[in-house]
């Protein structure tokens, strides 16, 4: 009888493995559709590290959540290797068993939670094959709990023991199914290995090494225009829009999703999986975009933005990375956004609302306004800011970006350099010769535009000598840091926040005697600064070295919501249900402060924009200044 | 980006200013004795540098000559050394704004008075007489008019030296360099007359040495004028080829026009426009000017509110925007607009106040800001209180809205009671005159700041005693204003209805009659209003006054104004007639009229008479709260005239216990500009 089980065992074990191996070829197919790319190998030795770290860190922010997962995964993991060892090479030791029984109560355990979970399952979570799954993967730990139990029981469980080995034969099969045919068939199982692939083989494998936030050139010079059909995304691409559990965590960080515009992230990660899959996975029942149905017909061979994606969904993103941050699967939907968008915008041209008219003021004056760009430093006129000369030389550069044209934010910039000055800080500015950093035209896909921006701007940087560049815009300041080395462009770039940090921290600058309290206020995280370049901490020390106390808003740092701005969507202006800075002015008035400091020109564009009754909008070098001896 | 072509900086030779906004010249009548400014001068152009404008040109008329008299006007004194000093300081604070600071510096020739201080023969080219100021002058020779060039150039010396960042000349208003370019005051036939060239001589040979003395690179202006509106004087043309020429020597950085001549009452009036004029009256002939000028032109007469600015110098007109009467009304205007507060800007509604007094000699205030040039003593930007009030005040005329306004800036609680439906008082009524209508412009920013800053104002609520306690005030300021003072002569029958008061005819109250007498015992605006408001309805109208004219009290910008209706519109001015008795014969009321100086009696029939007699305090609410107030509702004028906090306002009070005070026309007949001051140097402190 042990015999019979036993070689059962083993029998499904190979079946399963068979399974499963000619499953992922032929997902394997799937995402050979996708072109090249230059992966390393290492990387599978790298995966248990990005397993257990990487994704740890992400996942971690939800503690009971990730108990279960680490139990059900860690469990069914030790179950397989296990019975690899034991039955598939036909071992068959008892301490095996004994082994195998223990992780099976384990893997129990965690199905349980995720079942228990999935009674009150926030809407975020897809319902479907997934709704299921906790359901059979219980099944498939009792299955082997009973059967290594048998095993390890012997021969005289008798009458009884045959049934329940019948019994436990059949919740292995049944269970086992979603394992090995998962990722055949692209139900929920198909996550697991995808997603230990996909961390092997991740299309920005160096986040794994530290930040990674910049946007990857296109190679004009190779016709490269951005990504038009499934053939376009790079194979590992295709692979981690695989790796996707469904669970929405982007969606429910997604300021857009929650405004009501037309764009559900996780959704948009399943569009592609079904245009990869050309629509042969089981029908995706989680939340559709807002607005749109669910369902979507794959066009095989039809460029993905008007057939599987509406090109609304597109441009609601803000580029703001709250999913990307957020995703434990560690997917990066920004780059798939930019993308998809680099052929709307190079190949057909069709850039909604504002969008073409900014593209278009930025051929023609290199700036988002259509403003001259001798107008740029109007505001500093009476500040006596030396504009340097080619070949002049000063400690700090100043770039006052765009900013500088609305004449709130010339409020901010007088602001700081009035500080700056006072802490006796060399600052010096490009005058007529600084251009728009490109950030505007690179996210709403002109990269070409932006590619021509950059090397303009650094050809100019070049012909100056300066130790460090400051910046009020993280947009400037992420464009220039992060995305100008690609195009040879190396400087040493601050956010201002961080330059008013180290300024406090040394003293530097003489503030106010007078220890009056000043009101309390909260503090807007800007994407760029913020998630892009986890500039949390400098802004939060500089309230805190003039005393003023930050009252956090629910979501803040690196789960901030977006003001609206990013991505361009502040000029593709796709209608939802509300406005995202609206959203963000209700957060802001849940602190109950009044008041708002802000590190960025358009955070403070679009929350002074919110009409009726709103928060002040303060400006965080305004209120060092404020605070100026 | 707003406002694109007033926020772009201009470079005039070596000196580039923030904006196109300009303060330009005006006489203050500020200056400390001999002609130096002093604390107030500085603070009072200091305001305007912190509140954003790119440059000022100060020292209105500042003469470089000594026989150009100064000390009667309080002007700027550029004949002496001891300048260097003040204006030093004047820069000094001016460029800590980052706004940069000129001089205009002149020789007025007749265009003065010779009474007073040196007593000097006045000079111009063909010593007639200048009517406005009475000015005699004698024929200039030509040794004088050597040192008065030479006294140019030391003057620039001076200007130079104390770093101020140029020095406007001026060829406007009919000063003597204008007298020489102009064929009603130059009928020499050597060589300073005659020809072209002869007339321009003086002016350019006064650039050439100031050029001489202060070096290429300081930058000197011209002003001038745009058309005399003369027959006999310079014409717009002859003006254009001035300008052109005086652009061509290179020897000056800009150009400013005004328009209209200003040696008689009339043209006077236009160069500082009142608000019966339209809104930049004179721009064209700034704009013919820039069509033949090498420099950059700038131009001032009615340009006030930031989107004209924007508009005139987008349209390309001109290239700088004098917004000088907009400053004295609100020195922080360029701010406000930088900072997208153009609601908050008290804007000047062209009442003339300031330049009216000017013309008396007297100190420049606004009628509507208390605090231009007593920025030592009061606020433009109201500080919030240690302690914070319960205030309550009633009436919002001008005086209890301004109340009403600095006493919620400080952070009180503050309800205004009025019993008008709407706020305003008397200005409501003023405002009725035709082309007066923009008196409610003062008004009207009462009105927004008050709702901006959140004044709980209870309107068409007359309120007694109870409802005011029932408020449990701190500090209760009554500014009830007035009633017409229609009693002071029961003869006039007003009682018993046989005449009429001007508010009832304002107000609408009473119906214009056909032929109608119009009294006014006061000869302020009020008068002349109510006769045009008649005369403009169809009535025919006869203004007496025992005055010596009519509108006596109104000043010199003014006057010409009424003048040029009261002609239009047949209005007859019958001055130096008291108005003794009204009564009614069958349909029509005969006036009884007495000459004051030949008692002689004369009546008048006519359909209506209304009585213009200012007014009697309204204070029945003083005396019922008087006996209840802590202080008596007593003012203590030591401390308010020294600006200093009432000393009652440091007691403490009992629960039940409040101060009261009045302010305005509730304590005895004052003018604007007196209701608002008293508003706001009382209300400051609390
Ligand atoms: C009180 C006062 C005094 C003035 N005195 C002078 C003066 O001395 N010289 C001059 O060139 N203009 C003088 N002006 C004219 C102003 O420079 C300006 O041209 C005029 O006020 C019209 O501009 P606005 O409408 O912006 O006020 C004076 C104006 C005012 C209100
Ligand atoms: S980047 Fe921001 S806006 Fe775009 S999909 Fe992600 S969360 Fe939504
Ligand atoms: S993309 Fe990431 S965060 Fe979004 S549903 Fe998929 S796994 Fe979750
Ligand atoms: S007094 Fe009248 S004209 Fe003069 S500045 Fe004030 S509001 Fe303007």
């Amino acid at each position: 009888m042990s015999f019979s089980l036993a070689h059962a065992l083993t029998g499904l074990f190979w079946l399963g493995a068979l399974l499963l191996l000619g499953g992922l070829a032929r997902r394997a197919s799937l995402w050979q559709q996708g072109h090249s790319a230059s992966v390393s190998w290492l990387g599978l030795l790298a995966m248990p590290k990005r397993y257990f770290v990487d994704i740890h860190h992400v996942v971690a922010r939800e503690p009971a959540v990730a108990r279960a997962h680490v139990a059900a995964a860690g469990g069914g993991v030790a179950i397989l290797l296990l019975s690899a060892l034991n039955y598939g090479l036909m071992l068959y030791q008892g301490w095996l068993d004994v082994l195998l029984v223990l992780m099976a109560a384990v893997m129990l355990l965690g199905a349980r939670m995720m079942q228990a979970r999935r009674l009150q399952a926030p809407p975020r979570l897809s319902q479907g094959r997934w709704q299921v799954l906790p359901a059979r993967l219980r099944l498939f730990a009792l299955g082997s709990l009973l059967a290594a139990g048998l095993l390890f029981a012997g021969p005289q469980m008798g009458m009884a023991g045959q049934l329940i080995a019948v019994a436990a034969l059949l919740m292995l099969a049944l269970g086992g199914a979603e394992l090995a045919l998962g990722i055949g068939l692209g139900w929920p199982m198909k996550h697991a290995v995808a997603g230990l692939l996909h961390l092997a083989f991740h299309p920005r494998a160096e986040r794994f090494a530290g930040k990674s936030s910049d946007l990857k050139p296109l190679n004009l010079a190779a016709g490269e225009l951005g990504v038009a059909k499934v053939e376009d995304f790079a194979w590992n691409r295709l692979l981690s829009f695989d790796a996707c559990v469904q669970c929405g965590k982007c969606e429910a960080a997604c300021p857009a999703y929650a405004a009501g515009q037309p764009l559900n992230p996780k959704k948009l990660i399943q569009d592609m999986v079904a245009a990869q899959s050309r629509g042969t996975d089981p029908a995706y029942a989680g939340n559709p975009h807002p607005g749109r149905e669910a369902a979507v017909v794959v066009k095989p061979g039809e460029d993905i933005v008007g057939s599987v994606l509406a090109a609304e969904t597109l441009w609601s993103c803000t580029t703001c990375r709250a999913c990307v941050e957020n995703c434990p699967m560690l997917i990066e939907h920004v780059d798939t956004v930019v993308n998809l968008r680099r052929h709307v915008t190079l190949s057909r041209g069709e850039v909604p609302g504002k969008g073409s008219e900014a593209l278009a003021n930025l051929r023609n004056t290199d700036t988002v306004g259509g403003y001259p760009l001798a107008v740029r430093y109007h505001w500093a006129i009476d500040l006596d800011l030396p504009v340097l000369q080619p070949g002049d030389q000063t400690e700090w550069l100043l770039l006052a970006g765009e900013g500088a044209f609305d004449m709130r934010y010339q409020r901010a910039l007088r602001a700081l350099v009035k500080v700056l000055k006072a802490a006796g800080v060399k600052v010096a500015v490009l005058g007529a010769a600084e251009r728009d950093c490109g950030d505007v035209a690179r996210r709403l896909g002109d990269e070409a535009g932006f590619q021509r921006l950059a090397k303009a701007n650094i050809a100019t940087l070049a012909q100056y000598r300066f130790d460090r560049i400051v910046t009020p815009d993280p947009h400037v300041f992420h464009c220039l840091a992060n995305e100008y080395p690609a195009f040879g462009g190396q400087f040493e770039v601050w956010h201002h926040s961080k330059l008013l940090e180290h300024l406090l921290a040394r003293r530097a600058i003489p503030l106010k005697a007078d220890a009056t309290p000043l009101p309390p206020l909260t503090f807007h995280d800007p994407c760029y600064l913020g998630r892009y370049n986890d500039g949390f901490n400098a802004p939060r020390n500089v309230l805190k070295g003039i005393g003023i106390k930050v009252v956090d808003m629910q979501r803040s740092g690196r789960d901030a919501r977006c003001c609206g701005w990013g991505g361009g969507a502040a000029f593709t202006d796709i209608p939802g249900q509300r406005r995202i800075p609206d959203m963000r002015m209700d957060d802001i008035r849940e602190t109950g402060t009044g008041r708002v400091a802000v590190a960025c020109p358009n955070c403070t564009a679009m929350l002074e924009g919110v009409v009726g009754e709103r928060a002040d909008v303060i400006e965080l070098a305004e209120l060092v200044a404020e605070r100026l001896a | 980006m707003r406002y694109p072509h007033l926020f772009a900086p201009i470079t005039l030779n070596k000196l580039t200013l923030r904006n196109r906004v300009v303060s330009t010249a005006h006489a203050e009548v500020y200056a400390e004795p001999g002609g130096l400014p002093g604390d107030r001068y500085i603070r009072y152009y200091e305001e305007k540098a912190k509140g954003g404008l790119g440059l000022a040109i100060c020292g209105g008329s500042s003469p470089v000559s000594i026989d150009s008299p100064q000390s009667w006007w309080k002007s700027v004194n550029l004949a002496t050394d001891a300048i260097i000093d003040p204006l030093a300081r004047l820069a000094e604070a001016m460029h800590r704004h980052g706004a940069k600071i000129m001089i205009q510096a002149t020789h007025m020739g007749r265009r003065s008075s010779y009474y007073g201080e040196h007593w000097p023969h006045l000079v111009s080219p063909s010593g007639i007489r200048e009517p406005v100021h009475r000015g005699n002058a004698k024929v200039i020779e030509q040794h004088e008019i050597r040192r008065i060039i030479a006294d140019f150039a030391q003057a620039a010396r001076r200007v130079k030296a104390a770093g101020m960042d140029g020095i406007e000349i001026s060829a406007a208003h009919q000063h003597l360099i204008d007298q020489f370019w102009s064929p009603r005051t130059n009928f020499r036939t050597d060589e300073w007359g005659g020809s072209f060239e002869n007339r321009l001589r003086f002016g350019v040979e006064v650039l050439n040495a100031v050029r001489a003395e202060v070096g290429p690179d300081f930058c000197v202006g011209l002003r001038m004028c745009g058309d005399e509106f003369h027959e006999d004087g310079l014409s717009h043309d002859m003006l254009k080829d001035i300008a052109a020429a005086m652009s061509e020597t290179g020897l000056i950085d800009y150009l400013s026009v005004v328009g209209s001549g200003a040696d008689t009452h009339n043209t006077l009036a236009n160069c500082m426009p009142p608000m019966a004029l339209p809104p930049e009256p004179f721009v064209h002939l700034a704009a013919g000017i820039k069509s033949v000028s090498k420099v950059p032109v700038m131009h001032a007469q009615s340009i006030r509110d930031p989107v004209q600015a924007e508009r005139i110098l987008a349209s390309g007109m001109v290239d700088m925007v004098g917004m000088t009467r907009a400053h004295i009304a609100d020195p922080h205007l360029v701010i406000k607009i930088r900072d997208g507060k153009e609601d908050q800007i008290r804007q000047c509604v062209g009442a003339n106040y300031c330049i009216d007094r000017q013309y008396h000699g007297q100190d420049v205030l606004c009628i509507q800001n208390a605090a231009t040039s007593r920025e030592a003593t009061m606020p433009h930007d109201i500080a919030k209180a240690d302690k914070l009030r319960k205030v309550v005040v009633v009436g919002a005329g001008p005086a209890g809205l301004e109340a009403a306004r600095v006493a919620r800036e400080r952070g009180h609680e503050v309800v205004l009671f009025e019993k008008q439906p709407q706020v305003g008082g008397q200005i409501v009524l003023a405002a009725k005159a035709p082309q007066r209508e923009q008196m409610a412009g003062i008004v009207r920013w009462l009105d927004m700041e008050t709702q901006r800053l959140g004044v709980d104002r209870r309107l068409g609520v007359a309120a007694d005693k109870a409802m005011i306690l029932a408020e449990k005030p701190d500090i209760v300021v009554l500014a009830t204003g007035g009633i017409p003072y229609t009693s002071q002569v029961p003869d006039w029958g007003v009682e018993e209805g046989v005449a009429v008061s001007s508010w009832d005819i304002l107000s609408g109250k009473v119906e214009p009659g056909k032929n109608v007498l119009v009294y006014d015992a006061v000869s302020t605006q009020a008068g002349f209003g109510v006769a045009d408001f008649l005369s403009s309805r169809g009535s025919t109208v006869e203004i007496v006054t025992p005055d010596v004219k009519v509108g006596d009290d109104t000043g010199g910008t003014t006057f010409p104004i009424f003048y040029r209706r009261l002609y239009a519109q047949g209005i007859i001015p019958t001055p130096n007639f008291w108005l003794d008795k009204v009564y009614a014969e069958g349909d029509k009321k005969i006036a009884v009229l007495r000459n004051e100086y030949t008692e002689a009696l004369e009546e008048r029939a006519v359909d209506q008479v209304v009585i213009e007699n200012g007014i009697l305090p309204n204070d029945s609410l003083y005396w019922d709260m008087k006996e209840l107030s802590k202080n008596q509702g007593q003012t203590d004028v030591h401390t308010l005239f020294a600006s200093q906090p009432q000393p009652s306002l440091s007691q403490p009070l009992a629960a039940g216990e409040f101060l009261l005070f009045r302010v305005g026309d509730c304590i005895s007949m004052h003018n604007i500009h007196g209701a608002i001051y008293d508003a706001l140097r009382l209300v400051k402190d609390f």
